[in-house]
């Protein structure tokens, strides 16, 4: 691995990271930066980049019946190493129910994070600007399926000043065919999009990622709530169940928000991103199921294809891989693998032709993989889906912190969530104190204005 | 009190629901006995709303009609076995709630006996909807602004009971009377060209050859495919030693076997299913289930009380070399040896016995469930 891979290395950690953090911040306030990201898997429409070292990893976590409260929780671990509380919970905020936390995603200015309930379809809006070390509660929208239909808010996608959200399942009947929602940054409801059923379509909704520069927008797809809620091996073992996966991805005018094309892409495509080389046009994902590694890519006549071109694991052995996430060169892709608990690198340099170049048990299950925009740092959680984690010793609740030096991942520091009685770590999403002050200076002016 | 003036609804109404199904109600009668049930229509309205609304359970995303989706013919397609509140697994296939209104029993293993008693078994089971108690049921809807108005047309005054909501639940299931299908039209209103020929060869085989009707039984009148009784047909039974492989299908076309460790290594522990001899631990009721009517069947796969047959073909396949054999095997139960025709035409027969008045059906129901939920 070559270091001007990982520029970031030549970043000294400590003092000047945060220091660092904030010039980018104020910068992006005043100018904001097209099509990038940080922890390079959010929406490019985000402004606020943390470039340096991230001060904290929000964990939204499924509360579990009889572990504290039960309820789920936005938990708050302070990761700077210049920090007293270095791998400490800073913060719990408990939302007061169970639902099945899952996703999360920033708003565009960075100042609100929303976080989905897959069972109970509840989004709630956190402020993490005001004081990102303590998260607060601002809004909880809980009547959505009566007023959309839809159940089970997954992916948060960041349009301009805008939320886009997409669903896995409906109220009708739980099974996969759904929609997404379009809100105010506010969380008012502007309306929703039906996921294409026709030329074919499968109806199934999972992951938003969006090309702006070729105005391509590209979602995937997964199961309704009879399936993600479901016992894992009580489902592998149900061949109705087993049928009701989703098998495509649909490219859409991200504009129009038309759909235009529905790819084939069996056994589940899931979390989908766009390399973030400015020069790339192309994205990849992974179909759980059948452990492929597909590319969107156009062909030489400008039409959009998708084509599994590589495999992950042994397929047949269903390793399961659950989140990836890219480098920001796009050179690079972390693959979570559920069942074998395996963190995967697989390099990226020619998409036709990834290769995985490394391999490490990092759990006993395995899900989530972040990673910071300069690559060092790769963290991982444990949890899938409440009912698809695995049972007895085996389920494992953590928070994993690594150094990556393109060679090994090696530990950092790690977070026991059921010996903190916390319940099941899931998505995660990066804080940093330079947020606010990124904002003093707008805020200021605004206030003069008023 | 509350008979007083149940009573009195009773006496305004017509005494059969089926008034309910609208302007073809009386041809999805045809076929059916009478059904003895004094419920108004109010009481029927507000039975399906209830039915319909997710609010009824826990946690606000389980209904009745979650599990018995009115475009699934009132049973649940994806499904094998249901799951319900939190995702919990129920051991059995939710069965049909159309024609329930005819059972003399109700469940798989004919545990409860009326559909007033069997509606609290599903809003009070931790697995299903959730609700710790009755009082905070009633409690609930009570609190809930859509409902007096529909409580005091329903029974006279605004007051929810627990009572009232099994009335109305029961009513509106009653009145879910699906018959009028094409075999109803050529076997008891004599249209001769309301069956085709293979279905009509079918019927041969179904009261002929294969014995279907000894257990799946009809009338001169009408018929309902039910003895209303308990049978074992070895349904559920798991093979003699133990699988090692457990084959899974990932993608269309694509399959894979994965060791039982594995899957184990995901699942809750199993949960064993006795059928009636949980109702009667009498031995021989062990794996013996409800003869299920065969109405609507085309619309109601998977079959059996575990959802493990996906077609109507594999369900004849299976009677076809005389179920699984196991120590209480019914003694009806012999291998057949039907020819492909046979089985072919046994297929199409059942897929004549779908009521002509489903698709109305669901569609009052999904309207209902659309009602706008003032909270
Ligand atoms: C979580 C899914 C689920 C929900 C919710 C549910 N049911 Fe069921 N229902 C089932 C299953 C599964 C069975 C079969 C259970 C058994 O045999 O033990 C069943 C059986 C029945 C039966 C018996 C039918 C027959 O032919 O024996 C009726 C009637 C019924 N349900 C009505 C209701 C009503 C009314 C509600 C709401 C108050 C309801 N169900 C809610 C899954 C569900
Ligand atoms: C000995 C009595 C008996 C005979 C004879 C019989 N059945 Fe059944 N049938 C049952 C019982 C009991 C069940 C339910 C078993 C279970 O749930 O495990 C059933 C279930 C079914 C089902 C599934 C229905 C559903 O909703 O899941 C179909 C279809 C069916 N039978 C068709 C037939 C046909 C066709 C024949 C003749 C070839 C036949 N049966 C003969 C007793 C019988």
């Amino acid at each position: 691995m070559s270091p001007a891979r990982f520029p970031g290395r030549r970043m000294r950690r400590g003092l000047l990271a945060p220091l660092a953090a904030i010039g980018i911040a104020v910068c992006a306030v005043l100018a904001p930066l097209a099509a990038s990201a940080d922890e390079t898997c959010n929406s490019p429409y985000m402004r606020n980049l943390i470039r340096g070292q991230e001060d904290y990893v929000y964990v939204w976590t499924l509360g579990v019946e009889g572990m504290g409260d039960g309820s789920d929780k936005l938990v708050t671990v302070d990761v700077n190493p210049s920090s007293k509380q270095y791998g400490k919970v800073a913060h719990v905020l408990s939302v007061g129910t169970r639902g099945e936390a899952h996703h999360m995603g920033f708003t565009d200015d960075r100042r609100h994070l929303w976080a989905g309930g897959l069972d109970d379809s509840r989004v709630y809006i956190f402020d993490v600007y005001s004081d990102p070390s303590r998260p607060k509660l601002v809004r909880t929208l809980s009547d959505l399926p009566q007023r959309t239909g839809l159940v089970g808010p997954h992916t948060f996608y960041a349009m301009p000043g805008r939320m886009l959200v997409q669903f896995l399942s409906n109220s009708k009947d739980h099974g996969g065919v759904t929609g997404m929602a379009m809100f105010t940054n506010k969380g008012e409801l502007i309306r929703t999009y039906g996921m294409p059923t026709g030329s074919g379509g499968d109806g199934y909704g999972y992951d938003i990622g969006i090309n702006p520069k070729k105005n391509v927008m590209l979602t995937s797809s997964f199961s309704g709530w009879n399936n993600y809620m479901m016992d894992f091996g009580k489902m592998l073992q149900d061949q109705e169940a087993m049928k009701r996966f989703g098998r495509t991805m649909v490219l859409w005018d991200a504009k129009s928000m038309k759909s235009e094309k529905v790819l084939d892409v069996p056994g589940a495509p899931l979390e989908i991103r766009w390399s973030l080389n400015q020069e790339d046009n192309w994205a990849v994902t992974a179909s759980a199921l059948t452990s492929q590694l597909w590319l969107i890519k156009q062909d030489g006549n400008g039409q959009w294809q998708a084509k599994a071109v590589a495999a992950i694991g042994d397929p047949a052995q269903v390793p399961l891989p659950v989140d990836i996430s890219i480098t920001a060169d796009g050179k690079g892709l972390w693959v979570n693998t559920f069942m074998d608990g395996k963190t995967r690198f697989i390099d990226l340099t020619d998409p036709e032709h990834p290769r995985q170049t490394y391999e490490k048990v990092t759990g006993k299950q395995v899900n989530m993989v972040s990673q910071s925009w300069d690559g060092t740092r790769v963290y991982i959680t444990s949890s899938l889906l409440a009912n698809w984690d695995k049972k007895g010793e085996n389920d494992e609740q953590m928070l994993r912190a690594f150094a990556w030096d393109g060679k090994d991942l090696q530990p950092l520091f790690e977070v026991d969530f059921y010996a903190q009685n916390l319940g099941r770590a899931h998505h995660m999403k990066f804080g940093s104190n330079a947020i606010k002050a990124a904002y003093e200076p707008l805020d200021a002016t605004l206030a003069q204005n008023r | 009190m509350h008979a007083a003036s149940l009573a009195a609804a009773g006496v305004l109404m017509l005494s059969c629901a089926v008034a309910a199904a609208g302007p073809r109600g009386d041809t999805a009668r045809l076929g059916l006995p009478e059904i003895s049930a004094a419920a108004s229509r109010a009481q029927v309205d507000l039975g399906r709303r209830l039915f319909m609304d997710r609010r009824l359970s826990r946690n606000g995303t389980m209904s009745c009609g979650m599990c018995h989706v009115p475009e699934q013919g009132f049973a649940q397609n994806e499904l094998a076995t249901s799951i319900g509140v939190e995702g919990r697994s129920l051991r059995r296939n939710a069965p049909s709630v159309l024609n329930s209104g005819f059972n003399q029993s109700y469940f798989h293993d004919g545990r409860a006996r009326t559909l007033e008693e069997q509606a609290w078994g599903p809003l009070l089971a931790p697995d299903e909807m959730g609700n710790a108690d009755r009082a905070t049921v009633v409690g609930r809807v009570a609190a809930l602004q859509d409902y007096p108005d529909a409580f005091r047309h329903a029974f006279g005054d605004a007051a929810v009971s627990e009572q009232r909501i099994g009335v109305a639940l029961a009513a509106y299931q009653r009145s879910l009377v699906a018959g009028g299908s094409r075999f109803d039209r050529w076997y008891y209103g004599q249209e001769e060209a309301a069956m085709s020929a293979e279905e009509k060869r079918g019927f041969v085989v179904f009261r002929g050859k294969a014995q279907c009707n000894a257990c799946h039984e009809l009338g001169r009148t009408h018929a309902l495919f039910t003895d209303e009784a308990f049978h074992n047909l070895g349904v559920g039974i798991p093979a003699a030693g133990p699988e090692q492989w457990l084959e899974v299908r990932l993608a269309p076309g694509v399959t894979t076997r994965i060791p039982h460790a594995l899957v184990r290594s995901v699942s809750e522990p199993p949960r064993k299913d006795e059928g009636r001899f949980e109702v009667t631990g009498r031995p021989q009721d062990r794996a013996a289930y409800r003869t299920p009517t065969l109405r609507n069947v085309e619309l109601t796969a998977p079959y059996m009380h575990d959802g493990s047959f996906a077609t109507l073909r594999e369900v004849v396949d299976f009677y076809d070399r005389g179920g699984n054999p196991n120590d209480n095997l019914d003694r009806l139960i012999l291998p057949l040896y039907l020819s492909e025709q046979d089985k072919q035409d046994l297929v199409a027969f059942m897929r004549a016995l779908t009521g002509a008045n489903v698709d109305e059906l669901a569609r009052q129901a999904r309207a209902a469930a659309a009602q706008p939920a003032t909270r």
